[in-house]
């Protein structure tokens, strides 16, 4: 050692490094753009030195591998924010769908079909119309089609929720697939992992691990803690364990009353996985919250307005005598006044002295066709009587849905459900932005910077090109030595 | 200090949201509505269904009225006839009742009162688009009929004592009818058919009972200072009726300009946005452009 052919022999492990080194520049350069790939820095290790006489030697340098760049608390931390972010996101997504069946009316136009406040001011109204003129058929002819169109509308809202409903229960149904073969891939993941680099980082393995969990956390929400081995165990963020130890917990569907739940084992999800993240999450809060709020108001409504004037005007007396009375065969509870088709559980609640107003909005129809049935004389009365008519128009300032009127009940549910939809995007604008600092700063750490590979290949390239140098001057420095002053023997 | 690299993507999102908001901004240009949506504003959409309900409430309102308005005013005028022509059997009983005509002229006052008592039944059977408008509730059949199997000779009322009432936005009620008999068969003296049909009987012979044709005809006098008084009611009810209407018309042009103002979009305000929006794609796009431009790698310097 410390000879002139030692020296060379540093300088070819010199090249051997630089290359190794250029190499790993190289890679970063070609997967620049490839998704969850982190930026790797090559590790440069001096060799130990030796004592020659006292004196010590340095023996060089080794490139022993490349080092992924990458911040495990910052990318869990992201995860966990991406997970905020697609729930919110999905959710948005299924309410403004949902709202877009409730469009404010403008109030510019002259139809009024399409918005169901209007409706029910349009239906109502058509009631005091006729106590200017109670044996008007043109007034007649108009209660009726005020109320098709009341009832038209306010079960195309029911039906739409119902068909969105659906929509989301595939969607879920399809997220659990994914979910499945994304925890599969990261338990396979694993074990690789483990197997191959317990101890230190498993560079484009983990990557990949990293790009599925960061995947999962769109779908669903999660928590992921390192084990032994540098393996990882993922759960629910509720405790559902669904990878661990190498080994991944399918998730499975089932239908419950026409209801997609999720289950692992026997244990159901739903709920959890709906509160848990993840667009999963933000489809489940969807389908079982906010759709049914809205349908539950939509079906009180219904409810309330058909049983409410159906009474009203079988209390009366139609245009031809007719009284209202119970129809004979009838199991639905209808009568012979009925402007409305009775809610499906009027005879239940009859009978029970329930509340139950389910499925009355998309059931609800008007099926009165004869004008002259619509009882604008009080009982006993001749058909010039307009006391009931007053009565049925008087309905629409009456606290009857809850409380509230007619048209109170539907103001209040449609600032309910805008304010529902705005805090919703402003949770998820501010979630957003969180993620794209996240992830900002995550690039800032992991993602390949060209700059710094242009440079890091330049100085690379100028390290090579300083050992070449070297080696010819050591070259020179040997061929001298073997000539032993005598120029021309071995050039 | 690193830098995260992929700026130009999230430059990229930038303009994707400058997009989306000038395609806002156009749409509500173009529909001149500004809540587009329920989220928009929440409070101004629950608000905008009340103002909407309110305005129709009105709006049904004045329609009703101008209805109404023509069967009242039919009612008023029939009762005015039926006042002068009250007023003339007045004049002409009392000259019966002086007792200088012969028997001839006192039959043919008979026979002309007997002829007014047929057009007062014509005018209480009055009926506007096919319905009798003083038969209460009974409004198909004519409500007043004479039989003149006794005499003096009966007149009856088939109709009912319903009273309709139209009701006001603001919950009061306008009365839009008086039953006949209230009017034309009040009890006592203030019954017009029956001093009409008493006074036709005096005089049909031709000869005088001047005791019972005198109190017959005061009877009659009363009985038109009590339809003058039904005829009060009708009026009352036209004045009541113009009032409102006015009112519920004033209302709903005050109504329908806060509804504008909440929903309507505010033009030159939108178009600042609009010109701020493009002026910062604009900048966006040529920010884009300068750093995403390759010369500015470092690879193009090597």
């Amino acid at each position: 050692m410390g000879t002139i052919s030692s020296a060379l022999n540093l300088m070819s492990q010199a090249f051997d490094a630089d290359q190794a080194a250029l190499n790993v520049t190289a890679n970063n350069v070609a997967n620049a753009s490839t998704p969850g790939y982190t930026e790797e820095t090559p590790t440069w290790q001096e060799n130990d030195s030796i004592q020659i006489n006292g004196v010590s030697v340095g023996t060089g340098a080794t490139e022993t591998g490349a080092t992924s760049q990458r911040d495990r608390v910052l990318e869990e931390r992201l995860d966990q924010q991406q997970q905020l972010a697609s729930a919110s996101g999905s959710r948005l997504t299924a309410l403004n769908s949902i709202q877009a069946l409730f469009m404010p009316d403008s109030g510019s136009t002259s139809s009024t079909a399409g918005d169901i406040g209007s409706d029910i001011t349009g239906f109502f109204q058509s009631f005091s119309s006729l106590e200017a003129n109670p044996t008007n058929s043109a007034l007649r002819e108009s209660v009726l089609s005020t109320a098709s169109t009341l009832a038209t509308d306010i079960s195309n809202a029911a039906n739409g929720l119902n068909t969105q409903s659906t929509g989301l229960d595939q969607q879920a149904a399809g997220a659990v697939g994914q979910v499945n073969a994304l925890t599969s891939a990261i338990a396979q993941l694993d074990t690789q992992i483990q197997s191959i680099s317990p101890d230190a980082d498993a560079g484009t393995l983990e990557d990949q691990r990293q790009l599925d969990l960061s995947q999962l956390s769109q779908l669903v929400g999660i928590n992921q803690s390192s084990t032994e081995n540098n393996g990882l165990a993922v759960t629910t963020t509720a405790g559902q364990l669904l990878v661990s130890n190498s080994s991944s917990f399918q998730l499975t569907t089932g239908s419950v009353a026409g209801v997609t739940q999720i289950f692992a084992g026997t244990a159901n999800l739903t709920t959890q996985l709906a509160s848990g993240g993840g667009s999963l999450g933000g489809d489940l809060t969807a389908r079982d919250t906010d759709i049914p709020n809205t349908l539950a108001s939509l079906d009180q409504l219904a409810y309330t307005i058909s049983t409410r004037v159906n009474a009203q005007n079988n209390a009366g007396t139609g245009a031809n005598g007719a009284a209202g009375t119970a129809i004979a065969s009838s199991t639905t509870g209808a009568k012979t006044l009925d402007i409305f088709s009775p809610p499906p559980t009027l005879v239940a609640n009859t009978a029970s002295g329930g509340t139950d107003v389910s499925g009355a909005a998309a059931a609800m129809s008007a099926v009165m066709t004869d004008p002259n049935l619509v009882a604008a004389a009080a009982s006993g009365q001749g058909t010039g009587d307009n006391s009931n008519a007053i009565a049925m128009a008087s309905l629409t300032n009456q606290t009857i849905v809850n409380g509230q009127t007619p048209t109170t009940f539907f103001s209040n549910f449609v600032s309910t459900l805008g304010s529902t939809v705005s805090n919703v995007q402003t949770e998820n604008t501010a979630q957003t932005a969180s993620v794209s600092q996240l992830q900002s700063q995550n690039n800032a750490i992991s993602s390949v910077n060209l700059n710094d590979e242009a440079s890091a290949l330049t100085t690379m390239e100028r390290s090579y090109q300083a050992a070449s140098q070297m080696f010819a001057t050591l070259n020179t420095i040997m061929t001298s030595a073997l000539n032993l002053g005598v120029d021309t023997a071995v050039t | 200090m690193r830098v995260d690299p992929n700026y130009i993507s999230n430059l990229t999102g930038s303009l994707d949201q400058t997009q989306t908001t000038l395609q806002q901004l156009t749409a509500e240009l173009s529909g001149g509505v500004r809540v587009t949506s329920l989220s928009t504003d929440p409070v101004a959409a629950g608000q905008n269904v009340l103002l909407l309900n309110q305005i129709q409430v009105d709006d049904s309102f004045t329609q009703s009225s101008n209805l109404v308005q023509g069967q009242l005013q039919v009612a008023d005028s029939a009762l005015g006839s039926v006042v002068s022509q009250l007023t003339q059997v007045v004049t002409l009983a009392t000259s019966a009742n002086n007792g200088t005509m012969n028997s001839s002229n006192v039959k043919s006052i008979s026979s002309q009162i007997a002829g007014i008592l047929g057009e007062v039944t014509t005018l209480a059977n009055t009926s506007y688009q096919g319905q009798y408008i003083f038969a209460g509730g009974q409004t198909s059949t004519a409500p007043f009929s004479t039989s003149t199997a006794t005499s003096p000779a009966v007149t009856t009322y088939s109709g009912d004592e319903n009273i309709n009432y139209l009701q006001m936005p603001n919950g009061g009620k306008i009365q839009l009818n008086v039953p006949g008999d209230q009017i034309f068969s009040g009890t006592g003296s203030n019954s017009v058919f029956a001093a009409l049909n008493s006074l036709v009987a005096d005089y049909a012979t031709g000869t005088v009972n001047t005791t019972k044709a005198v109190a017959d005809t005061n009877d009659l006098s009363t009985a038109l200072n009590y339809v003058s008084q039904q005829r009060v009611t009708i009026d009352s009810s036209i004045t009541q009726l113009t009032s409102a209407s006015d009112a519920v018309s004033s209302e709903q042009t005050q109504l329908t300009a806060a509804q504008t103002t909440l929903m309507q979009a505010d033009i030159p305000k939108i178009s600042t946005q609009l010109t701020l929006a493009e002026t910062q794609q604009t900048a966006l796009e040529s920010v884009i452009a300068q750093l995403g431009s390759s010369s500015n790698s470092l690879f193009s310097k090597l």
